[in-house]
């Protein structure tokens, strides 16, 4: 069993904090076939693997109010295949050591891919088959349905499991980004194999997707391959959702998530954040660097190493693409519960009052761009990034300019788009531990609302 | 001038074919105090990473101490002379590092990754705190809150650790692989700067290190480095070899863990095998694959997609210096009673003691070995961890390259017998987790 020094990073799922900085993007080709579909393709060759991504723009945000159909969807497609069967197909995989996972985010779907070069062959039409040619069994359905019920209500057994969806839920409310993930318990219910049948028709098309390939590959075969696979993929999706604006917070609230048994209280404090391609959002980066995004991090250094109230805090924003939101998430045993918000909120504050001095600026910068390279290694790692890039509309300047962006922050520049891009009014808290003992002082912070940890659905 | 030149380093390493390590690419050498440090030259990012695995773990604690090895990775952060309090992360982060830290029954592991041209600095910080670690008072009072803090969230948010704490103490009654290794409260309220600082001298040697630095360097360099800042350090008389044997269990032995928020009940077995370096390793952990690892293994197979008795199992088979356990791990599904789920297993388990195991479940191990251990291959991190890993475990670094082939020539007669001779009931440990008290009402 391992016990792991510091958690930043590692928890509290809400929250994206990748840490980038000066490195410009390796060199990749990008094309689209007739029908749309979009294709990249960057050679690595250091070992023989190659990584490929297929990725959709359909994500919970497209669920309507059938929380979880986009994520069932994805799943969905691993139910079988052409003439394979669900086990087949996973028997098939592991023989080859090959490793794939559906996952589905805010904004998208993904099928992700790790194989041995010597089997893309193979490797890809089964990918192919899986994406264009799904069975979806019934019979596998209705397990899958019932073991994700399970599943969540599982989740509610651990804080740190359900505290992000929570906060999501509360300050986006009915917003699409408030859209819980995995599903809600009631919804999932609902949802009929019909419904994931439409839903893949609808956004599983060609001009929907973008199809990554990156390793140890020779460029013309693969490119003939991605042809002859891919290029009968029809449909079109429907033109991309706009989504409305997230209503600015006029109060703060306070949310309770009473867990009858625990002996600590998990909790974050958050509001309007912002967008992932904003201008400044590596600024923020940097900035939030300073404040909770690393080991010495204000928040980790009072609420940690100083007063020893926690393991660890930290803070960040979220990576979405046209809103965002940020949230500031620790915990601490019960009995020191306001003694820790108390002091994340004084060390928030500094933000305003005290500011950043120029050390503290030239180490953070220091920091995202030292930690930046090792993000960017592998050949998953640059298919993750491609399709992140793809799905939010971000270009190679993303990822190019960053250190220019980092160098051109200066401390006046700093504490100016400090107070422009955190929340100060109106904080939104979620608490999640024994309502008996917080409820009565977490008055003080906000409107309160109450629920059982074992009784919410999501 | 420095920075141009990184990035030109860059531009080459991702033009160029670079290819995968091999066995004459890493380069050993011993300091004259000990200290033993390993070299792989890869310049395919412009970082660097360095492993210190020191030979300490929960294995080396006594009652009244469990839990110490743990809290040091913490102190290590603390605090020593040149770099005082906070300096440590400060300077570190300032030079572009991050670092972390893990602690296990048998190693306590610390990782610096920094970019290449803030070598030094780390050569530095790190033999300052090996040599000169303070021990302040106040830091030790307030690192107690932070280790209990991560006591309680790790026992708060998951079931496994919860009812692991409970199984190890059941299934090993004499030696130290008995307790957790965060440790008992108790211990974290009570130890004395004197235990603090006895083991810092004990452990924190250079002769009981082993270094392994991964990335954009060169052997020459970190020779150079490591006879500047390292070579200095005094080595100390060998640490105290672990004596106690675990006595041979006689029976099956049982615990229960109450948890009122768990809404199913949650299985772990333990079973006792060898140590790592032992012959039956290799068919070990593949029967620990075969069994529980992914969706095509035989419990997944059987619990969770054919009998829908669980959403999820796993097994789990720690590497270790002394003769260790097995574990298989269950999450029954709703309404599924404990009973139930652990008849289940136990059947699939006997199938492999009774049938052995298919040609074809031997075959996708085997291929899953080749492919993961590109995939280890791939990050500087995944060599360095890995072959300090095999240099302690194995007894040499090199077994890391063999091991695709040792795997390969374990046959199902060997994973057959293995699991006969190992996954036996009287060798095992049940532990049950779950919201209902232990009710006596039977006993009445």
């Amino acid at each position: 069993m391992k016990l792991v020094k510091r958690i930043i990073g590692a928890s509290l799922a809400l929250l994206s904090l990748s840490s980038m900085a000066a490195f410009k993007i390796p060199v990749y080709e990008k094309y689209k076939l007739d029908n749309g579909l979009e294709v990249y393709l960057m050679q690595q060759t250091e070992v023989p693997l190659i990584d490929i991504s297929l990725t959709i723009k359909a994500g919970a945000i497209h669920d309507e109010k059938s929380y979880g159909l986009a994520n069932l969807t994805g799943e969905s497609l691993m139910f079988g295949s052409g003439k394979l069967s669900k086990t087949e197909i996973e028997d098939k995989l592991a023989f080859h050591g090959a490793e794939l996972y559906s996952s589905t985010g805010m904004e998208s779907s993904d099928l992700s891919m790790s194989i041995a070069a010597k089997d893309q062959k193979e490797m890809l039409k089964l990918l192919q088959s899986i994406v264009l040619k799904p069975k979806f069994d019934k019979d596998e359905f209705d397990k899958f349905k019932k073991r994700l019920s399970n599943q969540l209500i599982q989740r509610r057994e651990s804080p740190r499991n359900v505290i992000g969806s929570v906060f999501g839920k509360m300050y986006y409310g009915e917003h699409p980004y408030g859209n819980p993930v995995i599903g809600d318990l009631k919804s999932i219910e609902k949802v009929k194999l019909d419904d994931v049948k439409s839903f893949y028709s609808k956004y599983y098309t060609p001009n929907n997707a973008a199809i990554i390939v990156v390793g140890d590959f020779e460029k013309k075969s693969m490119k003939k391959q991605i042809a002859k696979l891919f290029s009968n993929w029809k449909g079109q999706a429907p033109k991309a959702k706009v989504l409305p604006l997230v209503n600015p917070k006029t109060d703060s609230n306070v949310w309770i998530i009473n867990k009858e048994d625990a002996t600590e209280t998990t909790f974050m404090i958050g509001g309007k954040g912002i967008n992932s391609s904003h201008p400044d959002y590596v600024a923020a980066e940097v900035i939030n660097t300073i404040l909770g995004g690393r080991f010495t991090s204000w928040l980790n250094d009072e609420l940690r190493v100083n007063s020893g109230l926690t393991y660890g805090a930290r803070s960040g924003f979220s990576d979405h693409s046209v809103a965002g939101s940020f949230a500031i998430s620790t915990f601490t045993k019960t009995r020191t519960t306001f003694e820790a918000v108390d002091l994340a909120l004084k060390t928030y504050e500094k933000l305003w009052e005290k500011g950043i001095d120029a050390e503290t600026l030239a180490s953070a910068k220091a920091y995202v761009k030292g930690q930046f390279p090792p993000d960017f290694e592998t050949s998953g790692q640059l298919a993750a990034l491609l399709s992140r890039m793809w799905v939010l509309g971000l270009d190679d300047s993303f990822i190019n300019d960053f250190e220019a962006k980092v160098d051109s922050l200066n401390v006046e520049s700093a504490n100016k788009l400090a107070k422009k891009l955190f929340p100060r009014e109106n904080l939104q808290f979620v608490l999640v531990g024994k309502a008996l003992e917080i409820k009565e002082k977490a008055k003080n912070y906000g409107k309160i609302k109450q629920m059982d940890i074992d009784k919410f659905t999501y | 001038m420095i920075k141009f030149l990184l990035k030109c380093v860059l531009l080459i390493g991702f033009g160029s074919a670079i290819a995968a390590t091999k066995p004459e690419d890493i380069k050993q050498f011993t300091l004259k105090n000990g200290m033993t440090i390993l070299v792989v030259e890869d310049h395919s990012i412009p970082n660097a990473n360095m492993y210190l695995f020191w030979k300490v773990g929960s294995r080396n604690e006594v009652p009244g101490i469990t839990g110490l090895s743990h809290f040091f990775e913490h102190m290590m952060f603390n605090g020593a002379k040149k770099y005082g309090p906070k300096q440590f992360d400060r300077v570190m982060e300032a030079n572009g590092g991050a670092n972390n830290a893990y602690t296990t029954e048998n190693l306590t592991v610390y990782t610096n990754w920094f970019p290449a041209d803030s070598i030094e600095k780390m050569f530095d910080l790190e033999a300052d705190r090996i040599q000169n670690l303070a021990i302040d008072e106040k830091m030790v009072e307030s690192e107690r809150g932070v280790v209990t803090s991560e006591r309680s969230t790790g026992l708060e948010n998951s079931n496994v650790r919860m009812l692991m704490e409970e199984v190890k103490g059941s299934a090993f009654r004499a030696h130290p692989y008995g307790w957790s290794v965060i440790g008992h409260q108790s211990d974290i309220d009570s130890w004395s700067l004197k235990d603090l600082k006895d083991f810092h001298r004990t452990y924190y040697a250079p002769n009981n290190a082993l270094v392994v630095i991964s990335g954009d360097v060169t052997l020459k360099q970190v020779k150079r480095l490591a006879k500047k800042y390292w070579e200095p350090i005094p080595a100390q008389q060998e640490p105290q070899k672990v004596r106690t044997v675990e006595p041979e269990q006689k029976g099956e032995r049982r615990v229960y863990v109450q948890k009122p928020s768990a809404s199913s009940a949650n299985i772990m077995f333990a079973y006792h095998v060898p140590e790592t370096s032992h012959e039956d390793y290799y068919p070990l952990e593949m029967l620990a694959n075969i069994l529980g690892n992914g969706d095509s293994s035989r419990l997944s197979r059987s619990l969770i997609d054919e009998q829908q008795l669980a959403t999820s199992v796993f097994t789990y088979f720690p590497r270790a210096f002394d003769p260790n356990l097995f574990y298989v791990y269950a999450v029954a599904a709703k309404d599924v009673d404990a009973k139930k789920l652990e008849k289940a297993l136990i059947k699939e388990i006997n199938k492999v003691i009774r049938d052995g195991v298919e040609a074809k479940e031997l075959a996708k191990e085997k291929n899953s070995a080749q492919v993961d251990f590109y995939r280890t291959l791939s990050t500087i991190n995944g060599k360095s961890n890995t072959l300090g890993t095999y240099a302690l475990f194995f007894g040499d670094h090199k077994k890391m390259f063999s091991a695709v082939q040792d795997m390969g020539a374990v046959t199902a007669e060997d994973i057959k017998r293995v699991a006969s001779a190992y996954l036996r009931k009287a060798n095992r440990t049940v532990g049950i987790l779950d919201s209902a008290e232990d009710s006596q009402e039977e006993d009445l």
